[in-house]
């Protein structure tokens, strides 16, 4: 198992105000953010990515807009920056939130710039976004996954393509010389990650052979990983652990009680993220039909609801860091324990090969959070790349 | 009663009551909701033919269909297909947007216009909202913005069977498809405006703040000759706030032109 050290680069000291308020994404005014405190943070949080080449750790990044739950508002940016501070680290996208880009050509110019620039280590997610993210980039939620093929199509040509230029002509998209420069190291393309929560994702992703991701989902990601395997054998191939991902909150520290506090002050992201006002959480035609008929019927409520591995539901807004590991959520203790947990995980899940590792959640200290990734890196992250 | 109908690739779901001259009803965003009794005031003085709006109902969303501009033209095949001749358009909200699209096109078939509180066009400037953004406040808001009374509008949708609320889902997703971006409008419209040659009726609540009158009052001056009468006690949607008054309103119009 390979692990990816992830950050949103969150801006913390806007939270109370946005929890005051019920939205930290959309609505929360930008006057709550302090450029000169997010300049410090900013240079804080790179740091902590720039350690983890020194350790071993893999490096992912993500973007968000509108939210003072991420800072990052441009993951090629972001990974820019990363590539010339980092030399071994592989770097990933997860990613690249394509349904709400007017531009996949453009996309698929930065991802290979970074592929040039880091020499080959970029790994490429191709993600449909959050359904918060859909308000701040006013792009339609109605036939967005269409969308979204159609923008994954066109930026692997783009990206794969060298004898051009080609044209394109869609049903979103328009172009009639299509040629980047420069072309990415990896040909055909960088490995391609995709992000998803059902069984339907699952199948989509392995009818491409593309990596499955998932975020905090707990005993849910299982049926998607069953499904991503079983489509694997039906296309003739046998999908290995390599092809499955899996994001969750690490905290490691020299006793249990020290690797606890910590995850418990990284899972404030997890308690955080859901707090977005009601009318940016489900735009129509984000969600199935199905999923929709469902939230009618249950009436007002909707919050991220998880179940642990008993079937009891929990709410990640407001769940302790036992609840968040009984959910597979979080993982935390000793760097024993952490392993340990994993190691099960990894059995009850059939075989993950990525562990996407949530090591800041914005009040994690600078001094607890480099210690969080020296630990995890040079103590556990070896023990799991044996795994499997 | 209901029935299907196929017009141009789409399978069309139409309510159809009541006897004598035609009027072809264009719902809501919200939907037409034919259980409520607004089709019937009308009815009782017009032939009403009221489609589901594609993906609306049981009517049928091909991938291929996807902008206003492909409803108007599909209802406009549509009056072809039923023959209709002198015919009443009346559209509310969406389906006042969908029927002006329709006018500015070939009025033919119709010899009155009448639009509730459209939207479809941008009178403000670029910071200025001329339509309250229905999917950036809560629900309870929109209520409060859509109706006199809110109370007057609410739904049980616990109470409903599922084959419902899938047409309501599927319907607010269709929504979004016609009317994402630009918000609820087309930017062109009201430069065509003009081309609107038969006599046209305005109707507001006069408590609309989805879409105010001053916002009417801009559609009045950009048809020529057009009217515009209020609503008393009603909000966006007068025929259903106000359905005996509304029917009335329309009839009287439609009887002095």
């Amino acid at each position: 198992m390979r692990s990816w050290y992830f950050s949103e680069m969150a801006y913390h000291p806007a939270w109370q105000e946005g929890l005051k308020r019920g939205s930290l994404r959309v609505i929360l005014p930008n006057e709550n953010l302090d450029p000169a405190e997010a300049h410090k943070l900013l240079h804080r949080y790179l740091d902590e990515f720039a350690l983890c080449d020194e350790v071993g750790l893999d490096i992912m990044v993500n973007e968000h807009h509108s939210t003072a739950t991420c800072m990052t508002v441009s993951v090629p940016m972001a990974l820019a920056v990363i590539a010339r501070e980092t030399k071994r680290a592989r770097l990933l996208t997860l990613g690249n939130p394509i349904a709400n880009r007017p531009d996949p050509v453009r996309v698929a110019e930065e991802m290979a710039w970074l592929d040039v620039l880091s020499g080959g280590r970029l790994e490429m997610g191709l993600v449909k976004g959050a359904p918060y993210e859909i308000a701040p980039a006013n792009s339609n939620p109605a036939r967005l996954m269409r969308r979204y093929w159609e923008a994954h199509d066109l930026i692997l040509k783009a990206m794969s393509t060298t004898d051009g230029p080609f044209n394109w002509e869609g049903e979103y998209f328009h172009y009639r010389n299509v040629n980047v420069w420069p072309r990415p190291i990896q040909q055909p393309t960088p490995p391609v990650w995709m992000t998803g929560m059902s069984v339907d994702s699952g199948r989509l992703a392995a009818e491409r052979g593309h990596v499955i991701g998932t975020l905090l989902s707990g005993g849910t990601a299982k049926p998607m990983y069953d499904m991503y395997r079983q489509t694997a054998r039906e296309r003739g191939w046998e999908a290995g652990p390599d092809r499955m991902a899996y994001a969750a909150v690490v905290g490691v520290g020299h006793t249990r009680d020290e690797g606890l506090r910590r995850a418990d002050q990284i899972a404030d992201y997890v308690r955080t993220a859901p707090v977005v006002a009601e009318q940016f959480t489900n735009p129509p035609g984000y969600n199935s039909v199905a999923a929709n008929v469902a939230i009618l019927k249950a009436g007002p409520r909707a919050h991220r609801i998880v179940k642990d591995r008993q079937g009891n539901m929990i709410d990640h807004r407001k769940a302790s860091v036992q609840q968040f590991m009984d959910t597979d959520t979080v993982f935390a203790g000793t760097p024993d324990d952490v392993f340990d947990q994993i190691r099960d995980f990894n059995v009850r899940m059939g075989g993950v090969g990525h562990l996407l590792f949530f090591g800041q959640g914005g009040y994690l200290s600078h001094q607890d959070a480099t210690q969080n990734i020296t630990l995890f890196g040079r103590e556990v992250a070896p023990r799991l790349r044996e795994m499997n | 009663m209901s029935r299907s109908i196929s017009v141009s690739g789409v399978t069309l779901d139409i309510e159809e009551r009541g006897a004598g001259r035609p009027l072809l009803f264009l719902h809501a965003g919200e939907g037409l909701q034919p259980r409520h009794p607004s089709l019937d005031h009308l009815a009782a003085r017009f032939r009403v033919i009221a489609p589901h709006h594609p993906g609306f109902g049981e009517s049928t969303l091909p991938d291929w269909f996807g902008t206003v501009d492909d409803i108007a033209y599909l209802y406009l095949d549509l009056a072809r297909t039923l023959d209709l001749q002198d015919a009443v358009l009346v559209g509310t909200d969406f389906g006042g947007w969908v029927a002006a699209e329709m006018a500015v096109r070939n009025m033919q078939r119709f010899t009155h216009l009448v639009l509730a509180a459209p939207l479809g066009i941008k009178l403000g400037g670029v910071t200025d909202r001329d339509i309250a953004d229905m999917h950036a406040i809560p629900r309870a808001e929109f209520m409060r913005l859509a109706w006199a009374d809110p109370r007057r509008g609410e739904i049980d949708y616990t109470a409903l069977p599922e084959s419902e609320l899938a047409a309501i889902v599927r319907g607010r997703e269709a929504l979004a498809l016609f009317g994402w971006k630009p918000y609820m409008h087309n930017p062109r419209l009201k430069r065509w405006l003009h081309r609107i040659d038969l006599p046209t009726l305005l109707l507001w609540g006069e408590h609309d703040r989805i879409v105010t009158p001053t916002y009417g009052e801009g559609w009045c001056a950009a048809i020529p000759g057009a009217r515009m009468e209020l609503i008393r006690d009603a909000g966006h949607f007068p025929h259903w706030e106000q359905p005996d008054a509304f029917a009335e309103r329309v009839a009287g119009f439609v009887g002095q032109h």
